[in-house]
């Protein structure tokens, strides 16, 4: 045990030697986490911000403003044509609508008008600002679309003797149209499936989550790098040489770097609890097994990988490109369900995957101990596999 | 002669470079790879129209009406223009399928009660208006952007639903208000004006929203053409930082100093290494661009105007390269700084998502790296624009890097690097 701890002392004082390195420890994870975990919002209103530039001016274009200010997801800003595509085309919002001159009640009567929703590309606000848009548009176009119904289907039976008195018409059934609608029963009941106390599904926890483990992953595989530099200068012989076994040193090194990860965690996850308000704190023990297994995970994949590269270079390279490769494909940087059958069914073979389940579950899922068993016991598999492999290459050094 | 050492100089350090498989590693295949990655994620390489690779989404219907609307809920999920987007399954007991939610089976399920047709459509014998029943949406909470897409879906049939309902009450009450029909007409009129609105929302609203990304109609956007310069250009700033690193290197080994004992000035050493440099990552951008045009078709746009913005992009990154070199003492802390600064770049840049996600704070201050300026530059090409679209990040990209190498030459000269 003493060697043990010698070896991981030793281990600790040469990487943080360095100052730079606790920008990769602690000021990097959080400066991600804080950026993509929402920790910038400041504003109260957490709508997405989107431009509409009204060239109507009409009472049909003040309505659908007015209906998308109702809007619980967007929220609408009225801005000139030039004012609005000028900072769409800097790429200062996500998307732009534009109400033609002709968005009038007349021209839906006249059979119907377009309107356009400039958006930017690889944008996911832009995506739900059409959503919203659309919810918007269907509820304005809804009480015009009834009246113009009614008023046909009363001038199939009866003509109107002028045009005046079809407008009036019109304009009685729209009014009916609008306070019918506004006092139609809600019709769907939603509710979210295996939390009791009604999480709601928040995209800051996903953020954080996926970069917490990205950031843990990268350095401990980059395990790889330290036995390669080892090797290279000639201490590891040294060591070996030492009444210290093979199975001694592997300890010291991989544990070593297993809890400075797990203490890495801690600090996110008490950050991402306290300044990002996120529900870490509602399952600790579930916490605490995700992020011990998830480190043993990567710190054996260091481990194996260590018994393959040759430089210290090759290691940094590899595990900066296996890190990142592993942790987008597992679902670490966009929400896995957004991949293709054929990928969800691949990610599963990562161990990034499965720690990205395990805290979505804690997070999103509300669940405990019991509800990340599973991914607990894949990841202590792969720990397993990786470090059969590792130890076995390791027996020929 | 001045020029020719400079060449070979930066020719050495060229040759160096593409020698090193481990550099190699992070300058082409990782990029390449991340590249592939999410083209994959995003569904290019399926042939999705969607740039996004949500498909097959499964749902879980069940059906306890057994009459008009729930039959229509149902059929309208299993209907074949949901085909590519929705895997359906019809199960018969709401508590299985709550389970099978539960169990992350399904990113939703609907659940139809009895009663359903009915709350809506009264029987002539009711007097008072029915109670109003609800579909039950059981959403998984891990599915948010499938089950967001299910739940648009389900509040779009049920809009259509009880807009066809408001129709006929509507046209009954001004009708009947107006005397142009009887009490006893009321509900076969009713009736009929509902099914007439329910079928030409089916054909579409009145007003249509036509999504664009740029004016005039709607651009066939290629993704890809998104990722493939930002992975370019984050790992840019790793072949920039580790082409500085060798001039600690060097000077480190005594290659340095053996170099400067040569009829070679140490301005000719520098300019040679910067130049080698400069060309480094000149040719990883070029064999990133041919190789995801050869591979993935990317069109990048204007052949002219990609080679314009690469040199100018190349030479604001090496200048970052210049100045980390200046400011740090061993080669260990540039590869450190580097990769971090690779990455924060590429994280302001927006070589992982579109930056107007971001705070405007965070925006204004992605304007320091060439990978925002770089990105903006590529983009508008791949939307088919030529010089002239290029001529803003160009500008900033030289204007920067000239700084950059003010800066660097500074500081070098005061540390005394590369002195005779």
């Amino acid at each position: 045990m003493n060697r043990i701890l010698a070896i991981f002392r030793k281990d600790t004082l040469l990487r943080f030697t360095s100052p730079i390195e606790w920008a990769f420890f602690l000021i990097l994870p959080i400066f991600f986490t804080f950026l993509l975990g929402g920790g910038t919002g400041s504003s109260s209103d957490q709508r997405i911000h989107f431009f509409v530039v009204d060239q109507a001016d009409s009472p049909l274009s003040a309505a659908l403003i007015t209906e998308l200010e109702r809007s619980s997801a967007v929220r609408p800003s009225v801005m000139s044509y030039e004012e609005a595509i000028s900072e769409f085309n800097e790429r200062q919002i996500s998307a732009v609508l534009i109400l033609p001159p002709r968005f009038t009640i007349e021209t839906l009567q006249a059979g119907g008008v377009e309107v356009e929703l400039r958006q930017q590309p690889n944008n996911v606000r832009a995506f739900a600002i059409q959503q919203g848009v659309n919810t918007a548009l269907t509820r304005v176009s809804s009480a015009v679309d009834i009246a113009a119904a009614s008023t046909s289907r009363a001038e199939l039976i009866t003509p109107f003797p002028s045009p005046d008195q079809k407008q009036a018409f019109f304009n009685a059934a729209l009014e009916d149209a609008y306070a019918q609608l506004k006092q139609a029963p809600q019709r769907l009941a939603e509710v979210s499936a295996g939390t009791e106390d009604k999480i709601q599904y928040d995209p800051n926890a996903n953020s954080a989550a996926g970069q917490m483990i990205t950031w843990v992953f990268i350095p401990l595989i980059g395990l790889s790098a330290m036995f390669a530099m080892e090797r290279q200068l000639g201490t590891l012989r040294r060591v070996l040489v030492t009444p210290t076994s093979k199975a001694t040193y592997l300890a010291g090194t991989v544990l070593g770097q297993v809890l400075t990860a797990v203490l890495q965690m801690v600090i996110l996850v008490g950050f991402g609890a306290l300044v990002l308000k996120l529900k870490w704190a509602n399952a600790p023990a579930a916490t605490a097994l995700i992020i011990v297994t998830s480190a043993l995970a990567a710190g054996a994949l260091g481990t194996m990988l260590g018994t393959f590269v040759k430089t210290e270079a090759q290691g940094n390279g590899l595990s900066i490109m296996i890190g990142m490769v592993m942790a987008m494909m597992g679902g670490c940087w966009y929400p896995i369900e957004l991949f293709p059958a054929v990928i969800r069914s691949a990610a599963q073979a990562l161990p990034t995957y499965w720690s990205m389940q395990g805290m979505l579950d804690i997070l999103v899922r509300g669940q405990g101990v019991r509800g990340v068993l599973l991914e607990s016991a894949l990841l202590l598999g792969f720990a397993l596999v990786f470090f059969i492999i590792g130890v076995a290459r390791f027996k020929y050094e | 002669m001045t020029t020719r050492k400079l060449f070979q100089i930066a020719l050495k350090d060229l040759r160096l470079i593409f020698r090193d498989r481990s550099a190699l590693v992070l300058m082409l295949l990782a990029p390449f790879l991340l590249t592939l990655g999410m083209g994959a994620i995003t569904g290019r390489f399926s042939g999705s129209d969607t740039n996004s690779g949500v498909s097959d989404i499964p749902v879980a219907l069940v059906n306890q009406d057994g009459a008009q609307l729930g039959d229509a809920l149902v059929e309208m999920f299993t209907s074949a223009d949901l085909d590519a987007l929705l895997a359906p399954a019809l199960l018969t007991d709401p508590a299985a399928a709550r389970a099978a939610v539960d169990n992350d089976e399904y990113a939703a399920a609907i659940l139809i009660p009895a009663g359903f047709t009915a709350s809506i459509i009264p029987s002539p014998a009711q007097s008072a208006p029915p109670h109003p029943v609800q579909v039950e949406f059981y959403a998984n909470p891990t599915r948010p952007t499938s089950a967001g897409i299910l739940k648009a879906i389900l509040e779009a049939f049920l809009g259509r639903v009880e807009v066809s309902r408001i129709a006929g009450q509507v046209t009954v009450s001004r009708l009947l208000e107006d005397g142009i029909i009887s009490a006893d007409q009321a509900v076969q009129v009713g009736m009929s004006a509902a099914e007439e609105m329910a079928q030409s929302t089916d054909a579409g609203s009145t007003i249509r929203l036509v999504t664009t990304m740029e004016g005039g109609g709607a651009v066939a956007f290629d993704i890809l053409a998104y990722m493939a310069p930002g992975m370019a250009l984050m790992f840019l700033m790793f072949t920039v930082t580790y082409g500085a690193r060798s001039l600690l290197v060097e000077n480190r080994q005594g290659t340095l100093a053996r170099m400067l004992i040569s009829p070679t000035t140490s301005t000719q050493v520098l300019g040679g290494k910067v130049l080698g440099i400069f060309l480094t990552a000149i040719t990883q951008l070029l064999i990133l661009i041919g190789g995801t045009s050869l591979l993935f078709r990317l069109q990048w746009g204007n052949p002219l105007a990609v080679v314009v913005l690469v040199l100018a992009a190349a030479f604001a990154a090496t200048g970052w390269g210049m100045i980390i070199a200046a400011f740090l003492k061993t080669p260990g802390q540039i590869a450190s700084v580097g990769s971090a600064v690779m990455l924060i770049f590429g994280l302001l840049g927006g070589s992982f998502f579109d930056i107007t996600m971001l705070p405007k704070w965070v925006q204004t201050l992605s304007k320091v790296s060439p990978n925002a300026w770089g990105m903006e530059g590529f983009l508008d090409l791949a939307r088919g624009g030529g010089m002239a679209v290029v001529r803003t990040p160009v500008i900033a990209l030289l204007i920067m890097g000239a700084l950059l190498f003010i800066a660097a030459s500074f500081w070098l000269s005061r540390r005394g690097l590369a002195r005779q």
